[in-house]
């Protein structure tokens, strides 16, 4: 009796456990949440909290976004926000687990063309009705694109940035250079200047381009250069002649005038700043957010300052990837996170948040109001200029996008940047790769 | 009850058989839980569409996943660079390995010493080794080129290179790939009677013979495992050359495992992705199988 009854219990748990496992797969289910939800809210006293996982990791931006959350549980004592504290590395695993294993927060801080595949699988809230439309009128057409997909806006946008000239004055100087005050900056300009900084076994740019797809994508826009026709799985490519004019351009200055150190396209960004402030090369090509750490970073006496944004033969345009903040589909209380967002986006809290990471505040009012705050700071003029030409890349609505660039485009563009294959091979490699991927 | 059952010769055996069971059941469920099922989902799920989209339902639809992998030329590619690596991983580990066992276990002064140094690879998870070895590579900041520059040869950008790239990370996987083989090998070498060894050597054999015809032998089932261990390992292995290159430059170090895991988590294709797994543990098998059979008729036709 007792042996069979030990028997009995070991094969029960046996059981018991393999269909936990079992269930874990499909345990994102929203169906009894939202029940849930309902009699929650329906009780009126409650205290809703809700989860904010926020990715801002800069000492200046982690303190924004905190003193953001405390001013606002300080005045709703009926929503309360929870700040959980993410960092940028390793942020795409953590979210796809965090989604599959059905343990999302609420409110979900992101980029606009990383968060999309999330909204293409079904896992963020339609905010479309729920955004204030004061914000809604005062963050540009283009913006919007950029974090709409199927037709309902899936993040509140709110700082961007964009790719910038940096250059060392005093090397500008010495070369003879005049800094250009222009609105905008032509192609030709930034090859003749690297052209005249360039000296004896001295580069005048260096630019860090070991994952060069984002930057070719945002700023072959100038040129025209959308690469994509279509949205969805129903997508044509075409590589033509805007498309490679930025690839071209900086084959060129590396190869043929000699002026941009070929090293410096197998680095990081960040890993070709040292040489920047070490004198080395006159120019560099950055993130316009490095700004701030400049700023602070900057040997003593280093001069420099921001050239004006590069137009392409069409306009000045860059791809629009907005920081985002969306909420999760399988939330309890979506609503409640979308009065959060608004008070988050609001103009005062925006333009903190994109001063204390130097980025491009989204909405026209916030920008206006860090101008102001911002006159007498190097760098920033043009910077904030540069917003003014973000516009949604066709590549946001791509399904298919992300695999393209990691299988196909970066290494075909790294064999363009090392001078393996000519720019008839980089078309054909793009183009064939994408009809192996896109099947 | 149970006292009049037990007299009964037949009945007591299956009752032992039941104890045995219900002893066993504990220990196997885990196995169960945590490898077995799993290992089946997986495998299964290379037969169906499964995605990571929100409440998906995958649906079986067979051989379509392999027969559209058949014509994936970017997997077979990385499946052609898994082979190279894992080859070179393995054989050169060997290689390094044993000369490094080999002066181990002669009679060096510091002995402990040094074995214990030689360990210290062994130590370091693979991410900090990666790390470490991306700043040793480094083109502009790494000592690596200061010293080649310091004695008048041209800097090399190591890991931005086409050339250089998939050699390089190859050095890397082999030196902290070296103190397990090493520790194998060392002990293997202990077991080695030291009567043949002294038998050959008053038999007139020099250090080269009596390691050949001596050491090398009595190594055979060391070497065998370890070897096949390396293989299996350095094939499957990830995290080492996602830190360091990410499968770059131009796609020149994308293991097929780094593939694999864009194809499931950035693609979020689970079940296209679970089909390229199944085809690797495969591919592994078969690898194996073939080395494992013709060295064990080796081994016995020199018996």
């Amino acid at each position: 009796m007792k042996k069979r009854f030990v028997l009995a219990a070991a094969m029960a748990a046996t059981a018991a456990l393999a269909l936990t496992a079992c269930q874990q797969g499909s345990a994102s289910g929203g169906g009894d949440n939202d029940n849930d939800g309902g009699g929650e809210s329906g009780g009126g006293e409650e205290v809703v909290t809700l989860e904010f996982q926020s990715l801002s990791d800069q000492p200046l931006a982690m303190e924004a976004v905190q003193g953001i959350v405390d001013s606002w549980n300080a005045d709703n004592p009926d929503i309360q926000v929870e700040l959980v504290q993410a960092g940028w590395d390793g942020i795409y695993d953590k979210l796809i687990t965090q989604f599959n294993g059905g343990t999302a927060p609420d409110i979900i801080h992101y980029e606009a063309g990383s968060i999309a595949p999330f909204a293409v699988d079904g896992y963020l809230a339609d905010l479309t009705d729920l955004i204030n439309p004061d914000f809604a009128s005062d963050v540009s057409e283009g913006i919007w694109e950029s974090v709409t997909v199927n037709d309902q806006i899936i993040a509140y946008p709110t700082t961007l940035q964009s790719y910038m000239v940096f250059a060392n004055t005093d090397l500008l100087e010495a070369a003879g250079v005049e800094v250009p005050t222009g609105a905008t900056m032509t192609w030709d300009e930034l090859r003749e200047i690297a052209q005249a900084t360039t000296t004896d076994g001295q580069y005048g740019l260096g630019w860090g381009l070991s994952s060069p797809t984002a930057t070719f994508m945002s700023l072959g826009l100038g040129f025209d250069g959308g690469y994509f026709e279509g949205s969805g799985s129903d997508v044509t490519i075409d590589v033509g002649e805007g498309e490679l004019a930025v690839p071209e351009a900086i084959h060129q200055m590396a190869y043929e005038d000699l002026s941009l150190d070929p090293v410096s396209l197998t680095q990081s960004g960040s890993e070709v700043l040292p040489s920047w402030y070490a004198g080395e090369t006159a120019l560099t090509v950055q993130g316009s957010f490095r700004v701030a750490s400049i700023g602070t970073d900057a040997p003593e006496g280093f001069n420099w300052t921001v050239l004006p944004p590069l137009e392409g033969s069409v306009s000045a345009d860059q791809a629009a990837n907005p920081q985002t903040y969306s909420v999760n589909i399988d939330s309890e209380h979506v609503e409640e996170s979308a009065q959060f967002l608004d008070f988050f986006t609001s103009t005062e809290n925006l333009a903190a948040l994109a001063y204390a990471d130097a980025l491009v505040p989204a909405s026209a009012s916030a920008r206006d109001a860090l101008a102001e705050q911002t006159a007498d700071e190097n760098g920033w003029a043009a910077v904030l200029a540069s917003g003014d030409s973000l516009v949604a890349p066709p590549f946001l609505t791509v399904d298919a996008y992300t695999q393209w660039k990691d299988t196909v485009a970066t290494p075909a563009f790294q064999r363009f940047l090392a001078d393996e294959i000519d720019s008839a091979q980089l078309q054909a490699d793009l183009t064939d790769g994408w009809e192996q991927v896109n099947r | 009850m149970s006292a009049t059952v037990v007299s009964r010769p037949g009945v007591s055996s299956r009752a032992q058989r039941r104890e045995a069971i219900a002893l066993v059941v504990p220990a196997m469920a885990p196995i169960i839980v945590f490898s077995v099922i799993p290992l089946m989902a997986g495998v299964y799920l290379g037969f169906t569409d499964a995605t990571l989209r929100r409440n998906d339902v995958a649906d079986f639809i067979g051989l379509d996943n392999f027969v559209r992998l058949m014509g994936d030329r970017f997997f077979w590619e990385s499946f052609r660079i898994g082979l190279v690596w894992a080859v070179a991983c393995s054989v050169l580990t060997l290689l390094c390995a044993m000369g490094l066992a080999l002066l181990l276990n002669t009679d060096l002064r510091l002995k402990s010493l040094t074995r214990v140094l030689a360990l210290i690879p062994w130590a370091m998870p693979p991410v900090v080794v990666a790390i470490m070895w991306r700043m040793i590579y480094s083109p502009t900041a790494g000592p690596l080129n200061a010293a080649l520059e310091a004695v008048g040869l041209p800097a090399v950008n190591w890991l931005g290179d086409f050339s250089t790239a998939l050699p390089a990370v190859i050095v890397v996987a082999v030196w902290s790939g070296m103190p397990q083989t090493t520790v194998l090998l060392l002990a293997g070498m202990q077991q080695v009677p030291t009567e043949q060894l002294e038998a050959a050597a008053v038999d007139g054999a020099n250090a080269a013979r009596r390691f050949w015809h001596v050491t090398l032998p009595a190594l055979r089932p060391v070497v065998l495992a370890s070897t096949a261990l390396d293989f299996i390992w350095s094939f499957n292995s990830f995290g080492l050359v996602y830190v360091m290159t990410e499968g770059g430059p131009g796609g020149r170090t994308m293991l097929p495992m780094l593939f694999t895991y864009l194809e499931a988590f950035k693609n979020r294709n689970i079940g296209y992705a679970s089909a390229m797994g199944d085809v690797l543990v495969i591919a592994v098998l078969l690898v194996l199988s073939v080395y494992l059979i013709q060295q064990f008729r080796k081994g016995k036709a020199e018996r």
